[in-house]
């Protein structure tokens, strides 16, 4: 800054100068004019001065002459660099800053759009699809599982598949290894799994959370069958494997699943059994939320599932016998939910005696008939029911956040989910003390006293206790 | 010329006048080119554009603002110019803020006395015994699941509302995933907070209410593990020691001497530590808690801390320096009972890990836990979730994707998966499917390993 301000200096000097020159000129033209028009004796005086003037020694006038181009050029010099940092190219700090910005600017977008997008995407194996007519695995052919895991919890009695009386369940869950289109998508995921870490734990279930492509050929919806076949067989201690999407929220804390029921079942799903079978609509059941037993016969329905699932032209072909063949469905490539609709309509004897297609809870609930009557619910009932008075799930189908369009409007879905969160998360607050300040607030507020003994508080409010003593919720 | 039109006097004048003119306007002309060269203008757009520029240049705080307007206009990018309205399908559009609004549900609210000096909570004197009673009550919840394995509760946590930056809230979810991950091995279970419990304590100070309430609300769990949100664990077939610590009741990584000797405001990490259920712990978060109050009292700590510690820069009180202080000054009260681990990375600055996973890799195998193959990396600076942190945004976020991978690769082993290199997203076989699945065991034995067996009694 300095230098610019005194680099001001030799500007002004340099135009000075320029015009010294000039009236330097004008002034002899000056001294001339009075010397032309004077007649008095003035006259004589000042064509004496003039001529004074103009008798000073030439040296001297030379010396003052080269003096002042000295000047003219030195300033001169300093006025075109001037000038040529301010219009042109020049290396002040004003223009260094928009070109670091600049920089900052693309290399950041560059960060994100690297990060957003895999370098080494799926989508290069594109000219590796199957065959229509190649047949597809998900792995060799197993047929002793049943036998053999009872071999391996026999030799393994520190892994029982029976816990407390209860068995052992794993929930299986997922999302994409790369981030949502919008961050708004990761956030939901985010509180998403928090709610389930939450129901988990208070019911003693393990979270299995996947972020992998396991089969590049199953991608898509189709991804958690691959999944769920390694995870039984890695897992034969795991009893039933629960897949739940990420979409889904938990809004009962307090319900657990009734095992007792499933005994001589394999497969729980919900669903209407006359959609099923009468109408054979596509949604006649729900493959958002769904548990198999870890035995053959789950093996060997995912191997009967699986086959209209790989990428290409079988998935698109199968898509279209599916659209054909099922009440209401549109048309685009096939889902694994329309596949297995149409598998247990079309194979019906062999598989649902051991499908138990459950509705008198919302193992599956879709949200836009729940959502807008949380009010009414936690006015009239109380958790531990699961059913339409207090829904066990909360799945928001079609919502999509994590894409860049969903099936509904973006904040109708935004704040539902917004809404189940808080309407779960209260239950869980509930043993702290604390209580969401409404639906859709982040911010909480503390709702009893805090000179009551904390145990006392334990045992009245913590769920599991609750559950064990088989005493209903208190709140 | 002139002469001719007027008199010879007023020529004069006027071309004097002119001459002044002249000189005048020029040095006008080369001032302002000047002056708006040096107040940013430089670039000769429109007047508005001037003026923002030159307002710019006064505004002080321009040069913070850079990175935070960098990733503004970086998400703007993403819109695509519809509508805000209710029935937009974009979520690209929407501003979330909109919608999260506080309400009144009509439950009483209990508010803490404000004219009474902060505390935790109301004060408890016999919690040993109070624990005791109730475990016994309750032998269906154990605080020892087996032999010298205690219940532990691993608790995290993060802000309620959505990352400033854009990729935050996808890096949180990787690191809970991560979490997920050991945490099934280990058979620990998990706490994932995201609820301000106290308004004054706000910040790094919020996990203090959040853990005197979780040791009150939980007796069964012994130990209470907190871990920051930008923590991960590389070494998933490490067990904690946990018989190292019997008679132990506060464990961080740190070192003795850089604490009660040389009182370095980095002798520890509260990143990552344990805590066991006792009265004890209930005490040390009284005495700990009275720095953290936002506002004057926050900002005077800092300066004392400031003051007394090596090495601390100038802000308000944080939690880890309040420690160190109290540690430093009331070693006989507290000092038998904190052990300052430093055999294994129980915290493990990302620093001088990140570069050498791939070293790693090739000379070691999971289960150290120290500098050969660390149990946590804590991504500490970085700040995935704000807008700027002290490291580079790039280095940051890519040495988190290597960190996830490196840890993912001892879950996917399991299965028989691995990433297809430390920075890939995709993952490939490391063996083939076979007929006899349960004769495969997973190399590092996390599939059903010695530390999750239940006891063999009947239950």
């Amino acid at each position: 800054m300095l230098n610019r301000y005194t680099a001001l200096t030799p500007i002004f000097c340099f135009f000075e100068k320029l015009f010294v020159f000039e009236l330097m000129g004008s002034e002899s033209t000056f001294s001339a004019q009075k010397r032309n028009t004077g007649v008095l004796p003035t006259t004589t005086a000042t064509a004496a001065r003039g001529r004074a003037a103009t008798a000073l020694p030439r040296g001297r006038q030379m010396n003052k002459t080269y003096n002042n181009v000295k000047i003219t050029v030195l300033c001169g010099f300093v006025t075109i660099l001037v000038f040529r940092g301010t219009i042109g190219i020049g290396n002040l700090v004003s223009t260094e800053a928009e070109a670091e910005n600049q920089h900052l600017i693309e290399e950041t977008k560059r960060i994100l759009a690297e990060i957003r997008s895999d370098p080494t995407d799926p989508n290069e194996g594109l000219e590796e699809y199957l065959e229509l007519n190649a047949t597809f695995r998900l792995g060799p052919r197993i047929s002793t599982w049943d036998k053999d895991r009872k071999v391996w919890l026999r030799k393994n009695p520190q892994f029982p598949n029976y816990v407390k009386g209860r068995p052992r369940i794993l929930l299986v869950t997922g999302s994409r290894p790369n981030p949502c289109d919008n961050a708004v998508g990761d956030h939901y995921l985010l509180k998403a799994v928090k709610n389930k870490i939450d129901y988990c734990r208070i019911h003693g279930i393990e979270i299995v959370y996947n972020m992998a492509h396991l089969d590049k050929e199953m991608a898509g919806y189709w991804a958690k069958l691959p999944l769920l076949r390694r995870l039984m067989l890695s897992h034969p201690e795991v009893e039933w494997i629960w897949w739940m999407d990420s979409d889904a929220f938990f809004t009962d804390m307090v319900f657990r699943l009734p095992v007792m029921k499933y005994r001589d079942y394999n497969m729980v799903i919900h669903g209407y059994q006359d959609l099923l079978f009468e109408q054979k609509s596509w949604i006649a059941l729900n493959t958002g939320s769904f548990l198999f037993r870890n035995c053959q016969w789950s093996l060997d329905l995912l191997d009967s599932w699986a086959p209209m699932g790989p990428k290409g032209p079988i998935r698109d072909e199968a898509g279209k016998i599916l659209t054909a063949n099922l009440k209401g469905r549109p048309t685009f490539e096939a889902d694994d939910q329309s596949a297995l609709i149409y598998l247990l309509i079309t194979q019906k004897d062999q598989w649902m005696n051991k499908v138990f297609v459950e509705n008198s809870f919302y193992l599956h609930g879709f949200w836009e008939g729940l959502v807008d009557r949380y009010e009414e619910m936690i006015e009239k009932y109380h958790p531990g029911l699961g059913d339409e008075r207090w829904p066990f799930v909360t799945h928001f189908v079609g919502c999509k956040p994590c894409g860049s369009y969903g099936d509904y409007p973006v904040e109708r879905c935004l704040k539902s989910m917004h809404r189940a969160f808080n309407f779960a998360d209260n239950q869980v607050l509930n043993l702290y003390g604390f209580r969401h300040r409404g639906l859709v607030s982040p911010n909480i507020k503390r709702i009893r006293n805090e000179t009551v003994p904390p145990l006392v508080n334990v045992d009245q409010f913590d769920i599991r206790l609750m559950v064990n003593r088989g005493s209903g919720y208190r709140s | 010329m002139l002469d001719r039109v007027l008199s010879p006097r007023r020529a004069r004048r006027f071309q004097r006048l002119l001459r002044n003119g002249k000189l005048t306007l020029l040095c006008l002309v080369l001032t302002v080119i000047v002056l708006r060269a040096n107040l940013g203008a430089g670039k000769f757009g429109t007047p508005e554009k001037d003026l923002d520029e030159i307002r710019e240049t006064f505004s002080y705080i321009r040069r913070r603002a850079e990175p935070r307007r960098v990733l503004e206009e970086a998400k703007t990018e993403q819109k695509s110019g519809g509508s805000t309205e209710s029935g937009s399908n974009n979520y690209a559009e929407f501003d979330i803020t909109k919608i999260l609004k506080d309400e009144d549900d009509g439950v009483q609210e209990f508010k803490r006395d404000p004219s009474q000096s902060y505390s935790l909570g109301p004060k408890i004197s016999d919690w040993d015994q109070q624990r005791a009673e109730w475990l016994k009550r309750n032998p269906g919840f154990p605080n020892f699941i087996a032999e010298n394995k205690p219940r532990v509760l691993l608790v995290t946590g993060s802000s309620p509302k959505p990352c400033e930056n854009p990729v935050g809230d996808h890096y949180l979810l990787k690191s809970i995933k991560n979490k997920i991950d050991y945490c099934r091995v280990h058979g620990i279970e998990i706490f994932y907070n995201m609820a301000l419990l106290d308004a004054e304590m706000a910040g790094f100070w919020a996990k203090l209410p959040l853990i005197r309430k979780l040791l009150l609300s939980h007796p069964e769990v012994e130990f209470l593990w907190w871990m920051d949100s930008d923590a991960m664990f590389t070494d998933m077939a490490f067990e904690v020691p946990w018989e190292r610590y019997k008679d132990h009741n506060f464990v961080m990584h740190g070192w003795n001497e850089m604490v009660y000797d040389q009182k370095n405001w980095i002798g520890l990490n509260t990143g990552s530590f344990l805590l066991r259920n006792c009265q004890w712990s209930l005490d040390i978060l009284d005495t700990w808690a009275p720095m953290g109050p936002k506002g004057k009292v926050r900002d005077d700590a800092g300066k004392l801390l400031t003051r007394e510690l090596k090495g601390r820069p100038v802000f308000e009180a944080d939690d880890q320096s309040a420690v160190v202080y109290i540690l430093a000054t009331q070693r006989e009260k507290w000092g038998d009972k904190v052990y300052l681990e430093n055999a294994y990375y129980l915290h493990g600055y990302w620093g001088i890990l990140v570069d050498r996973y791939e070293e790693m890799i090739e000379n070691y195998h999971p289960g150290l836990g120290d500098h050969r193959w660390p149990l946590v990396t804590h991504f500490v600076g970085c700040k995935p979730c704000g807008k700027f942190g002290d490291y580079p945004v790039e280095r940051c976020l890519k040495q988190m994707d290597r960190a996830f991978n490196f840890g993912d690769n001892q879950i996917l082993q399991m299965y028989g998966f691995t990433h297809k290199s430390l920075a890939s997203r995709r993952v490939r076989r490391t063996r083939n499917e076979t007929s006899n699945p349960l004769e495969v065991r997973d190399d590092l034995g996390l599939l059903h390993p010695a530390f999750k067996a239940v006891k063999v009694s009947s239950p």
